[in-house]
């Protein structure tokens, strides 16, 4: 049982306000949460393909900008061949040779590091800017001369290297070699022979250094279409073999933009070819440069969900408060009402709650005045009942009375009848006492002794009777004719029978708020079963009397007073029995007799057991 | 419970917005410093190269202190102080030879990270507890003296030498010195003389005083350079020179032919490896640096200009 309790606990519905927030709240933060993480999915992907887009314009600029480098190192080239080399004899022209190469020179010498012609041999036919040749540079076994020899049709971009031909006393030149074989004349001969365009790699360098200044973890790096790396910011971690390049994936692909997962990390790869050399320009965007982007806007989002849910907080707070108020208020009143309280019923809030607050205020209106109207017909049919019940009194009594009378006057004792009718007109003036069912205590008093007085004529006073009544009693009011009926079964079932020694004594008092009248008679008294049956069974008592036993009184207090008074009765055979009658000590006004007629009554405690 | 889920999310949200703002202050890179002595020297070229690179990598401001051609114990004290007070997270120091430099970077190691280049190893055992990035002094020494005996197929007997060195660098140079000498007097070559020679003094021309040998052995780079340049002038009484050196102009010198072989030991490592070992040890306060021995290469005339060499000089030359 115990643990059902907790079941139901633990089932115990919510409040309507509660549930009411709860589901607003879950819902507009389901609502915001998915929002919130396609709005990051969807940030991120612009975020992504902005990153890739400015790297692509960044790469194609740059391309550009390194097309128009290596196109101008090829016009010198031409220059140098059909404008130098081709309109002069090197056997009586060398200066004019060498004047003409000092102008292309010194015109580009920003980005030129040198300009030489070999001839078949290797054997330097002119060279500018003029310094001293190395002892032995074995030109034909370097690999420019071996590439222009090899295509000679062709201009050749060679890879950076140290340029190993010049004497410039501890200074070695980074060059990318353009050659190519060049048909040249001396002394009228016309021969083959190998012009050299180096140029100087800190060109191409700081272009490559240029776009790589961003510390965000994307770079760029230029190969050739073998994939030897021609600049790479990370050029000799990789010749050390600390760092790895995908640079022969590179040198294949087309260009475009390229996803690829290498050395345990996702990127993107942007390829874009330099004319003419096959030359790649590479950009690499590791993921994480991606996601370093939205590291804010992670936090930010975060940020964004709590402030979006504190105030949804408050909103639904407030919005089923708002719902919730007037059904409350309703509720409380019915709540309220159910108490025994008589509130006036909340009508507000919505139309529809107020129309059930109207129905609520009007249905509670008619059970009113139903209860009102069953109150009053419960009292006429009391008061019917009441009536029924004092209205069997009369036709016994009276029988009995005329016949006592009717005794007397056969036997000549006229001083009796008179006695006897004087008691007979006094007894029958308080029955009827106007037709009021409520009289003074003092009446009731008076007429149990009419009654007693007319009895004792009859039973040729075979008995005695003694009033013994606290005289303030006397102004309090009574039902009439309690009294009566139980000193006729005291005569007729207690002392009836006895020779002289019989005796009824009625005593009355006030006790607690309440009048205890006691008849107690001194005759054969009865049996527990006997008393028992007596209030219960009202038809076992038929034998002598007037027939109306203790169970008209006793169904007469209560239906006047209330089930809580009545009588008692306490008998021993042989001994006696005594009768209590239990009313409330309510003092005999008109107003108080007409409360009484009109079926109120006043309260109290039962009868007690004395 | 509508308080308290407001004060949970006011919480929270303050706790996102601190640590928005601690993100974008805490980006701060961290800063090592570099003692090496006569820094601006062109021996330095691939070490500094590599240092860059390697901030470069781990994400850390590199600052090599402007030193010059002396640098007495105290005073590398004193530039490691001023350092640390600057804000150094860590430093690598080229310990300064004598006694009291074991005492004073014990004082400092208990600070920051102290990292040490080209230290000789029995320094490296006395200064217990500090991390040494370094070529293998002894390894060095005797690849100079193998190629020498290559040279002569393995026949050196009755042959001379004589050993020219940077007097400063003492612990160093003689590791090298023994690691040649145990191979060349094994041979039966016999060590003529052996001197020292200081970039700061006058210089004079020491090596033509001293008696004709057969070859001259420079284990260094000042003294492979004034070797070289004295085989120029030929002022060695045509002596072949040998020698370990790092320079573009120990390099100019084996270009020109004044110089037989040269030994180069990998300063660029030494620089990326020692600025990494103290980089991630500043990032992870678990990881413990560790020593490293770099490598190094045997350059000859013919090969100067291969492909393996020429990324070596690439270095040098920055």
């Amino acid at each position: 049982m115990v643990v059902k309790n907790k079941d139901f606990k633990k089932l115990k519905p919510q409040g309507m306000q509660s549930m009411i927030m709860i589901v607003f709240s879950s819902i507009s933060i389901t609502i915001m949460l998915i929002l919130s993480v396609l709005l990051y999915f969807r940030f991120s992907a612009s975020s992504r393909q902005e990153i890739t887009g400015s790297t692509q314009k960044l790469m194609e600029q740059a391309g550009e900008n390194m097309e128009d480098y290596l196109v101008s190192m090829r016009q010198i080239s031409d220059t140098v061949y059909y404008n130098v080399i081709k309109e002069n004899d090197f056997s009586d022209q060398d200066n004019d040779i060498q004047q003409g190469m000092k102008l292309i020179y010194e015109a580009n010498k920003s980005n030129l590091r040198s300009i030489a012609i070999y001839n078949n041999y290797g054997s330097l036919m002119g060279a500018e800017p003029v310094v001293l040749q190395k002892e032995d540079p074995n030109v034909t076994k370097q690999g420019w001369y071996e590439q222009a020899v090899g295509e000679m049709e062709n201009m050749h971009f060679s890879t950076p290297h140290i340029q190993n031909l010049f004497d410039d006393a501890f200074r070695y030149y980074w060059v990318i070699s353009l050659s190519r074989v060049v048909e040249l004349t001396d002394g009228g001969v016309p021969q083959s022979g190998v012009l050299l365009v180096d140029m100087d790699y800190s060109g191409i360098s700081r272009m490559m250094k240029q776009m790589n200044n961003q510390n965000n973890g994307q770079y760029f790096y230029l190969c050739d279409s073998s994939g030897e790396i021609i600049y790479h910011p990370r050029q000799i971690q990789i010749n050390n073999g600390i760092f790895n390049e995908s640079s022969e994936k590179a040198a294949v692909c087309k260009d475009g933009i390229y996803d690829e997962f290498f050395e345990e990390e996702h990127r993107k790869v942007l390829v874009n070819t330099i004319s003419y050399t096959g030359w790649k320009l590479v950009g690499v965007i590791p993921y994480s440069v991606f996601t370093h982007g939205m590291f804010d806007i992670r936090y930010f989002i975060v940020l964004l969900i709590l402030l979006m849910a504190m105030m949804l907080g408050v909103v639904s707070r407030v919005v089923s408060v708002r719902i919730s108020s007037p059904i409350l208020k309703l509720n409380a009143s019915v709540m309220e009402y159910e108490a025994g309280e008589q509130p006036e019923i909340y009508i507000g809030g919505s139309m529809e709650i107020r129309h059930l607050g109207d129905s609520i205020q009007r249905s509670y209106e008619q059970i009113d005045t139903l209860m009102h109207k069953i109150v009053l017909e419960q009292t006429e049919r009391r008061k019917s009942e009441l009536d029924a019940l004092q209205s069997q009194i009369n036709p016994h009594f009276l029988y009995n009375a005329l016949d006592s009378i009717t005794w007397m006057i056969e036997g000549e004792k006229n001083d009796e009848a008179v006695f006897m009718i004087s008691q007979l007109a006094k007894l029958f003036r308080i029955s009827l006492s106007k037709g009021r069912t409520v009289i003074p205590v003092s009446d009731e008093l008076q007429h149990a002794q009419s009654y007693m007085n007319i009895q004792k004529i009859r039973y040729k006073n075979s008995f005695s009777f003694v009033q013994d009544v606290e005289p303030e009693i006397c102004s309090y009011c009574t039902v009439k004719l309690i009294l009566q009926p139980i000193l006729e079964n005291a005569i007729n079932y207690g002392v009836n029978g006895m020779d002289e020694d019989g005796e009824i004594k009625v005593t009355g008092r006030v006790e607690d708020g309440k009048i205890i009248f006691a008849v107690t008679d001194n005759g054969i008294g009865m049996t527990e079963d006997e008393v028992r049956f007596l209030l219960t069974d009202g038809s076992r008592i038929r034998k002598h009397g007037s027939g109306v036993g203790l169970v008209n009184v006793n169904n007469r207090i209560q239906l006047l007073f209330g089930d809580e008074y009545g009588i008692r009765v306490e008998s021993e055979p042989d001994e006696g029995t005594t009768v209590y009658v239990c009313i409330p000590a309510v003092p005999y006004t008109e107003e108080s007799r007409k409360t009484l007629e009109a079926g109120r009554t006043f309260g109290g405690e039962g009868l007690d057991e004395e | 419970m509508f308080i308290l889920t407001e004060a949970v999310l006011a919480v929270l949200a303050i706790l996102v917005s601190v640590a928005m703002l601690w993100g974008k202050n805490g980006e701060e890179h961290n800063k090592v410093s570099v003692i090496i002595r006569n820094s601006d020297d062109s021996r330095w070229a691939a070490f500094r190269y590599g240092l860059s690179m390697a901030a470069q990598d781990q994400g850390v401001e590199v600052f090599v202190v402007n030193t010059g051609e002396i640098l007495s114990a105290e005073e590398e004290y004193e530039a490691l102080e001023q350092e640390i007070n600057n804000g150094a997270d860590a430093v690598i120091v080229q310990p300064v030879p004598g006694n009291r430099t074991e005492e004073l970077l014990k004082r400092t190691g208990k600070k920051i990270p102290v990292m040490l280049v080209e230290c000789p190893a029995a320094k490296e055992e006395e200064i217990s507890g500090n991390v040494v990035v370094k070529p293998d002094n002894y390894a060095l020494g005797k690849a100079l003296a193998e190629e020498l005996l290559s040279d002569y197929s393995g026949h050196l007997e009755g042959k001379t030498f004589g050993i020219v060195s940077e007097g400063e660098i003492s612990g160093a140079v003689s590791e090298r010195e023994a690691g040649l000498c145990a191979v060349l007097e094994e041979q039966g070559a016999s060590r003529r003389w052996s001197i020292s020679v200081s970039p700061v003094k006058e210089e004079e021309p020491v090596l033509e005083k001293m008696a004709k040998t057969d070859f001259v052995i420079a284990l260094d780079d000042y003294s492979l350079v004034l070797a070289g340049k004295a085989a120029e002038a030929r002022n060695l009484h045509g002596a072949l020179v040998y020698g370990i050196g790092n320079s573009m102009e120990a390099v100019y010198c084996l270009d020109t032919g004044y110089v037989r072989c040269l030994v180069v030991p990998d300063d660029f490592n030494m620089g990326y490896q020692s600025l990494t070992e103290a980089a991630e040890s500043l990032g992870h306060i678990f990881k413990k640096p560790q020593s490293r021995n770099v490598s190094f290469t045997v350059m000859r005339r013919d090969t100067l200009f291969t492909k393996e060499n020429q990324e070596i000089l690439f270095t040098m030359s920055q």
